[in-house]
């Protein structure tokens, strides 16, 4: 019994080490076949220029925790938020 | 914003996607590349590549000399990495986007909230896009209007006058007359 289990365990890990290889293979590539481009280091560049806690007031707002914890995807749910302002008035960088 | 969502993320176990629209930058980007690039940041933030993306890759692959995914294909694929895991969505200055996109764009949100309507999606933008928005999103959007607050200006101010190379032309009194002067002015804005 103790045999079989183990060798059980030892060819589930099998599978599950293919199956790694064939995801840490394929990945990159799919990422790269998705898009050319990387956002996120534009992100890193307004990290960089972001003083901190500015613009944190609006975690605080009815809106953004609504909108924050909404779960349900119902009638009266509204997925998007919306923050508008005029040109220079600190969307980018709000926290 | 971005951030304070990664702080949360990990409670809420979600993953996230964000895209900065630029004039500047705009030009070359193609609309399938900027929708490409939110699933890449979602099936990122997966544990695992979720089988139907794969199997498109290397359906797509399989074609002469490789093929990119249509806009068509990128949406598909955006509902299936949001259905999978909690998903935020943020996109920066929409009001920049190009306006052939900026249609697409919002359709596409569309479709992908009618797919997993659980998923959160966070816009900036000048006012004016708004109508563009509640055109294709009614119903379904609520509304901030992001001011400067007098603290987040002087705390700018504070950092700003901090990083000052030429300190020497500063005495405590101009500070103080700039830390009073500058957020009156802005409040009158």
């Amino acid at each position: 019994m103790s045999q079989s289990f183990s060798n059980n365990i030892n060819s589930l890990n099998t599978v599950n080490v293919s199956n790694t290889f064939t995801v840490a293979d394929d990945g990159p590539n799919i990422l790269a076949w998705l898009s050319p481009l990387d956002p996120r280091l534009r992100h890193q560049d307004i990290r960089d220029q972001r003083v901190e806690s500015i613009g944190e007031w609006i975690l605080q707002t009815e809106e953004f925790r609504t909108w924050y914890s909404s779960n349900a995807g119902g009638e009266s749910d509204k997925p998007v938020l919306f923050c508008y302002g005029d040109p220079g008035v600190g969307k980018t960088f709000i926290r | 914003m971005i951030d304070s969502l990664c702080d949360g993320a990990g409670e809420q176990n979600a993953t996230i996607a964000c895209f900065y629209f630029d004039f500047a930058a705009q030009k070359e980007l193609s609309i399938t590349n900027i929708m490409g690039a939110l699933v890449k940041q979602l099936v990122s933030g997966l544990e695992e590549t979720p089988e139907e993306i794969s199997r498109a890759y290397r359906e797509q692959r399989g074609a002469v000399g490789g093929r990119r995914p249509l806009l068509s294909d990128i949406v598909k694929m955006l509902q299936t990495a949001s259905s999978k895991k909690r998903t935020f969505i943020c996109i920066d200055a929409l009001d920049e986007c190009a306006v052939g996109h900026l249609v697409k764009l919002l359709d596409s949100l569309n479709q992908v909230l009618q797919k997993s309507p659980r998923t959160r999606i966070f816009v900036t933008g000048r006012p004016h896009i708004r109508s563009e928005i509640r055109r294709f999103l009614e119903g379904r959007v609520a509304n901030v209007s992001i001011s400067p607050k007098r603290d987040d200006i002087i705390r700018y101010l504070r950092s700003r006058l901090h990083e000052d190379t030429t300190r020497d032309a500063m005495d405590s009194s101009l500070e103080a007359s700039i830390l009073k002067k500058i957020p009156e002015d802005v409040s009158e804005m």
